[in-house]
């Protein structure tokens, strides 16, 4: 990297971009040529090796308002510099300027694919928002640690742009140890190499347990949630109910793509098609690894009830078989988009006035 | 009750017109070796191998990976009830030969995934098995056998060419012998050191191929066992054998078990290795607190223990059921380590516990065994399959063993993972 200089750009709040205070936070984007306040200091660190080559300079409350279309506007200032590094903030822990720089970040990352670089304190919420689409170096909570914080984004970008590869890491991709870089980790789990076995730490550390001795955990525990049980149906007859199911029953072919095991998505089947009472077995797939599926392909009613619920609509127990069927596949898929996958199958159910789900799993 | 694993080195590997062992150099008859084979009548023909590291071959259909032993000093006892006859394994010499595996593929499986090894590239890097000298052997069903049954004799056939290989070196000085000795009915009862016991899930009917599950211990399946109480060395020593896919676990991984080893080899000095539990994972929800009630007092009452390492394999209902048998253990105040597997790659680590029980407070990451790795390889030659081999790769793709470059979760890479801790893996979050 020695030859060519890199070309930065900075990203900075009205404030930090000496337009004016809290009274100017609706003032809208500009672009001010090479470095301006804390740009000063970042200048100062990237040294000989990088030129903040221009400023981009936004109202707090004129981003905050539509982070995305506010992070659009700003990228379309960007692309022309061609940067090869972006830097945002770093914002401290001020809530609408963390936001703004996590969304102008995950902008020019996703468009320019470059490095982007910001920097918050852990309270800020744009930590949990953007922490997976940017570089967050941690920083203390006001701009006394300006510097400090400056450093640290500096010596990330660096290590970025060389382009090294984590040979601790068992994929050796080019990514930085958090602890050594003091950056939020960015939700991606890594296998790393490590001196010891899971073996010899797994004795150290239960014995360290038993003494009554500090031991860490190689998992954090998660925080209990508690969900409250909704109120039972007062009068089945009357009710619509609906069949979910995560065991990745889908027509032979998989013409949705659902995924086997870690699959992200959710899909739907109208039940007359796809569940009719003539069904045929070769009619079937099933797109989840975690179980040797003969069981439910000799009869998909063994995951998908559609055969008792219909004997129970005839026998008028129940008042309706809600006629889609909402169908994922649960195999090691990540608990996150679980409960977002749950959220957005449990307002679809709502939006249609279902009363009742029945969920079978495998 | 002792053992000793008397450890030889081989260097090299190479066929010729006879089997012995010179200079630390493996010579194989393969005529010799086939005729053994080939005495299972379910096995019509076998292909037999030697690929060492930097060959450019991939080996596929992996049914099981197995460490060369031989009884030294017993007749007809190795691994009791599928190879020897029926005894207790864990007791006397065992010889057993480092730094080559006998890598057995079944060509004609009809299981969904099955494991590979490359022996050149990013593969071979990864696997232990990558940088071993090895004997690739790959069966063939004969005429009217059924699949099922075949692969018990495919895993048989390995076994059996694993003994083979280690009689060969019969007369050779070993390189080191490692004493296994713990007297179970005598162990330091008034010792002031912890008692540290090993609960080991070492099976899930969750997977059984047409709902069959698969023999691995002394010649039986254990789906339906009860928490058992069994001694540490016939773990080691052929007692316990991998299953008919390998999911990082196999019969070489059990036959160097690293928890054991690892309590072993700390016994006496910071902890008494006060036994081991057996259990299998249960979907039945009562008949798994039944099991993890009994796995706990077993751990709690009989072996009296302080602490226990808690191990499971693959797969997220095991996930559940080692964490309740952590549970009934901590209430009975012993004190316990959670193996877990992250199966995915994205969130943090707390998105990947199945279970939620502020005493389980110290987990140990083995690794993430889904993590996906891009293997290239211009393989010359394609081992217990043929290039046209479908690749398994959870998303709808098709892949094959020809393809210059392939998708591989690393649970399927043999050699890359341990579920029994003995990798150097820690899953972090970056």
């Amino acid at each position: 990297m020695a030859g060519k200089k890199l070309k930065a750009l900075h990203y900075l709040n009205q404030f930090f971009g000496q337009v004016g205070g809290e009274a100017k936070a609706d003032v809208g984007f500009m672009v001010k040529e090479g470095p301006v306040g804390p740009g000063l200091e970042l200048q100062n660190e990237l040294g000989a090796r990088a030129q903040v080559v221009a400023t981009v300079i936004c109202g707090d409350n004129y981003f905050a308002k539509i982070p995305e279309e506010a992070a659009k506007e700003g990228l379309g200032l960007i692309e022309p510099y061609q940067p090869n590094l972006f830097f945002a903030g770093p914002a401290f822990e001020a809530g609408r300027y963390g936001v703004s720089c996590g969304a102008i970040c995950k902008a020019v990352g996703q468009k320019l694919g470059i490095p982007v670089i910001t920097g918050m304190s852990q309270e800020n919420p744009g930590v949990e928002m953007y922490r997976k689409d940017a570089f967050i170096c941690k920083t203390g909570v006001s701009a006394r640690d300006m510097r400090n914080s400056l450093q640290k984004m500096t010596k990330l970008a660096f290590r970025l742009v060389s382009g090294e590869k984590n040979m601790d890491l068992v994929l050796r991709e080019n990514l930085p140890k958090p602890d050594d870089f003091s950056y939020f980790p960015r939700l991606i789990l890594r296998n790393e190499y490590t001196e010891q076995t899971a073996a010899q730490r797994s004795v150290t550390k239960l014995l360290a347990k038993i003494r009554g001795e500090p031991f860490e955990s190689e998992v954090v525990l998660p925080t209990p949630e508690s969900v409250e049980l909704p109120p039972p149906l007062k009068d089945p007859s009357k009710c619509e109910i609906a069949l979910v199911s995560d065991g990745g029953l889908v027509p032979k072919g998989n013409p949705d793509g659902l995924s086997g095991r870690g699959n992200l998505r959710w899909t739907t089947y109208e039940i007359d098609d796809f569940l009719p009472e003539d069904f045929r077995s070769s009619d079937y797939e099933i797109a989840h690894t975690g179980y040797f599926p003969d069981e439910v392909l000799g009869n998909p009613s063994r995951l998908v009830p559609v055969d008792v619920v219909r004997d129970l609509v005839k026998q008028g127990e129940i008042g309706k078989l809600h006629p889609t069927f909402f169908c994922t596949s649960g195999n090691a898929t990540v608990t996150r988009r679980c409960a977002e996958m749950g959220d957005e199958i449990g307002a679809e159910l709502k939006r249609r006035k279902i009363h009742a789900v029945i969920f079978t799993s495998t | 009750m002792r053992l000793e694993i008397e450890s030889i080195d081989i260097r090299d590997i190479r066929m010729g017109p006879k089997t012995y062992t010179e200079d630390r150099g493996l010579h194989i008859n393969p005529k010799e070796l086939e005729e053994l084979l080939l005495k299972d009548g379910r096995i019509k023909s076998v292909d037999i191998d030697v690929v060492c590291p930097g060959d450019r071959v991939r080996i596929v259909n992996l049914l099981d990976v197995v460490q060369p032993r031989c009884k030294i000093d017993q007749f007809e006892a190795d691994f009791p009830g599928f190879v020897g006859r029926l005894r207790i394994a864990g007791s006397g010499r065992t010889r057993s030969l480092r730094g080559v595996a006998v890598l057995v593929s079944n060509p004609c499986t009809k299981r969904k995934y099955s494991a590979l090894v490359d022996m050149c590239g990013l593969g071979a890097e990864l696997s232990k098995y990558g940088k071993m000298r090895n004997i690739s052997i790959a069966p063939y069903i004969a005429d009217g056998t059924e699949e099922r049954d075949f692969e018990d004799a495919v895993k048989i056939a390995g076994l059996k060419t694993a003994v083979y290989l280690a009689l060969a070196a019969e007369g050779i000085s070993p390189d080191e012998v490692e004493v296994y000795d713990l007297d179970m009915p005598n162990l330091e009862r008034h010792s002031s050191l912890p008692r540290i016991a090993y609960y080991y899930q070492m099976y899930s009917p969750q997977h059984d191929h047409h709902g069959i599950p698969d023999p691995c211990f002394y010649g039986t399946h254990v789906r339906d066992l009860m928490p058992t109480i069994i001694h540490p060395n016939e773990v080691l020593d052929g007692g316990v054998v991998g299953h008919h896919t390998i999911r990082s676990l196999d019969t070489y991984t059990i036959q160097n078990h690293a928890v054991i080893k690892e309590l072993y080899r700390r016994h006496g000095e910071d902890l008494i290795f006060a036994g081991v539990v057996f259990g299998v994972a249960n979907i039945d929800p009562i008949i798994r607190k039944r099991k993890a009630l009994m796995a706990a007092n077993l751990i709690k009452n009989v072996l009296g223990a302080d602490g226990v390492i808690i191990t499971k394999i693959h797969g997220g209902m095991p996930h559940v059921d080692v964490a309740l048998v952590g549970e009934e253990c901590e209430k009975l105040g012993v004190k316990t380590a959670l193996y877990t597997q992250p199966l995915i790659s994205v969130g943090t680590l707390t998105d990947t516990l199945l279970f939620n029980n502020e005493a389980l407070d110290l987990v140990i990451t083995v690794g993430a065994t889904l993590e996906r790795v891009k293997l290239p390889l211009e393989a010359d030659r394609i081992l217990g399959g043929t290039a046209k081999t479908k690749v398994f790769l959870a998303d709808p793709v098709d892949q094959y063993a020809g393809d210059p470059m392939i998708d591989m979760e690393q649970m399927l890479i043999a050699g890359v993972h341990d579920h029994l801790g003995g990798a150097h893996i820690i899953v972090r979050e970056y």
